[in-house]
């Protein structure tokens, strides 16, 4: 019932209440990954769906998010004890030559929604940041945001430079943006393209399960 | 330098009163006109031929005003021989950070387009901005006008501009805490969107000063700032039709009320709002860009048309055959229409077939 209550109150965007009923459900012994599971991820899984079909927008998605992350502040240290481990690593950034980023942060929030590590790299990344953060973190999965028609070509740009350092092999890369098609991430040897947030999130998913 | 209007466009009386006409019937609510224009890869190649990267303001203004006249010299000679419905116009073209640099914070510029900044870490911050008109970039925009004005006026080229909505100035001026403004600061958020109407009234009556002074004994060079006002709404896109309503429907509106009517724009991502943007008062024209991967509004011509209010909707098309096959329905309400052709042999085919399917 109090996973039911997390998960409807998260969809609300109501972060302090989500913030008190995870503590509760903790202070009732349930276990943090039913908690996380049950109440959170699957509050953003409901949130997220309706951001795909046009039934909630941006603003009602990044509220819920926000909810999510306060529930996780509580929930994290009960998780480690528990020795949950996330569902993977993903690095993702906006390509170089853009500085949107309200769909790279949405993607972002859909991913940690869905129990995957997120380091953010931020806007207009160039490729050897890129590489070097492949190094360093060793992430499962690079996803590549771009809005405009003019630096889509960019996400092939890094995607090549990849290639190049060698490190295609390391790592499963995502592309998206209103201009990317399925058929361009295709082309420009990317692992996958995913039209809207929660889709990338279930892409993800499914790219991390097939690793 | 600009060659006199007639060079461009030699029917050019013709062109601005079948456009008059066209928003004259709008502005009545009376619908079945259908305008065109074709879109020669001239038309839009010359964005990418002016590095925003290579001048500095405002050392470079002249040298600015020049080069830009001449990528529009250019861009229309190629068209002059297309008997559309397009008007030869002068803007600058500073890439999107000008749009919000007049209130305040510098412009960044790429070298195809440029970046204003966040400049109200928090929502009430606007309250400290110096007062409106007295921003860097505020002034300077006026003179880069001024230069592109003076050497437009004498060959009748009219000046046009237009401004960001209350909304999008707002999302320019915050950035994306905006969304959470939302949720979080409604009330903050209907003042800071007021400051951004009040924002845009101040600039444009500025820049509307400052072409009728230049313009005032040539024929066209008001027309487009004569009771009106240009504005996008791309952030619409990223709330809902009922967030729209209670946010932005009141500060869009006095915006407009303040010039009379309202030029339009928003995305196609946004075919749920045109019917919200259409029934501001005195809409007279949508500007519905088509979206990758979105909806094509060319698709869904019968709910456009009912949801226009009478107002004009600009909208594309892929081929001259959708246009056939969608005469009909077009011709129950307002349509301006834009067909990207791959030459200007091709653009001049396409509207002699356009005037012959519509006379």
């Amino acid at each position: 019932m109090i996973l039911e209550e997390i998960s409807q109150l998260l969809q609300k965007g109501k972060a302090k209440d989500v913030k008190l009923l995870v503590q509760e459900a903790l202070d009732q012994n349930i276990a943090p990954q039913a908690i996380l599971n049950d109440g959170l991820i699957k509050g953003m899984s409901v949130i997220g769906g309706k951001f795909k079909n046009n039934e909630v927008f941006v603003p009602e998605l990044l509220v819920a998010a926000r909810a999510m992350n306060f529930g996780l502040e509580i929930l994290r240290p009960a998780l480690v004890l528990a020795g949950n481990k996330s569902l993977g690593k993903a690095l993702i950034c906006t390509v170089m030559g853009d500085l949107h980023d309200i769909g790279k942060n949405l993607v972002k929030m859909m991913l940690e929604g869905s129990g995957i590590e997120v380091l953010d790299l931020g806007v207009d990344v160039n490729p050897e940041t890129i590489i070097n953060h492949i190094n360093s973190e060793q992430p499962d999965l690079l996803c590549l945001s771009a809005l405009l028609t003019t630096t889509m070509m960019n996400q092939k740009i890094i995607i090549d430079a990849i290639t190049q350092s060698g490190l295609r092999d390391k790592v499963k890369i995502l592309i998206g943006g209103a201009p990317v098609t399925d058929n361009y991430a295709r082309e420009i040897g990317a692992d996958g393209y995913a039209p809207d947030a929660a889709s990338a999130a279930e892409m993800a998913l499914a790219m991390l399960g097939a690793k | 330098m600009f060659r006199d209007i007639h060079d461009y466009k030699p029917d050019i009386d013709q062109a601005f009163k079948a456009n008059h006409d066209l928003y004259e019937a709008a502005w009545k609510k009376q619908t079945g006109n259908i305008s065109f224009r074709v879109l020669p890869p001239s038309d839009v190649s010359f964005y990418q031929e002016i590095d925003l990267t290579s001048f500095t303001f405002p050392q470079d203004i002249e040298r600015y005003a020049a080069t830009l006249i001449d990528k529009l010299d250019q861009s229309y000679m190629a068209r002059r021989t297309i008997d559309d419905n397009c008007l030869p116009a002068v803007f600058p073209i500073l890439g999107i950070g000008d749009y919000s640099a007049f209130v305040a914070g510098d412009i960044i510029f790429k070298p195809d387009t440029s970046w204003g900044q966040h400049v109200l870490k928090d929502i009430d911050d606007w309250r400290n901005l110096p007062p409106l008109g007295t921003s860097k970039w505020y002034q300077l925009f006026l003179d880069i006008s001024e230069a592109l004005i003076i050497l437009s006026k004498k060959q009748g080229i009219p000046y046009m501009r237009g401004f960001f909505s209350p909304l999008d100035l707002a999302h320019a001026l915050r950035g994306e805490d905006i969304y959470y403004d939302f949720y979080d600061e409604p009330e903050k958020l209907h003042e800071l969107l007021n400051y951004c109407a009040d924002a845009t009234i101040h600039f444009a009556e500025s820049i509307y000063a400052l072409v009728r002074k230049h313009y005032h004994d040539t024929p066209y060079g008001t027309w487009y700032t004569r009771n009106q006002i240009n504005m996008s709404e791309d952030i619409a896109c990223m709330i809902s039709a009922d967030t729209y309503r209670e946010f932005c429907r009141p500060h869009t509106q006095r915006v407009i009320n303040h010039f009379g009517s309202g030029y339009m724009h928003c995305h196609s991502r946004a075919m749920y709002l045109v019917k919200e943007i259409c029934d501001l008062d005195n809409v007279v024209h949508l500007w519905l860009a088509t979206d990758p991967n979105q909806p094509r509004p060319m698709d869904h011509i019968e709910m456009l048309q009912a949801a226009s209010n009478g107002a004009v909707i600009a909208i594309d098309c892929d081929s001259f055959s959708e246009i056939e096959t969608h005469y009909a329905s077009l011709k129950k309400g307002n349509f301006s229409l834009c067909l990207p052709v791959a030459s200007i042999e091709e653009g001049e085919d396409m509207v002699q077939r356009f005037k012959r399917l519509n006379d």
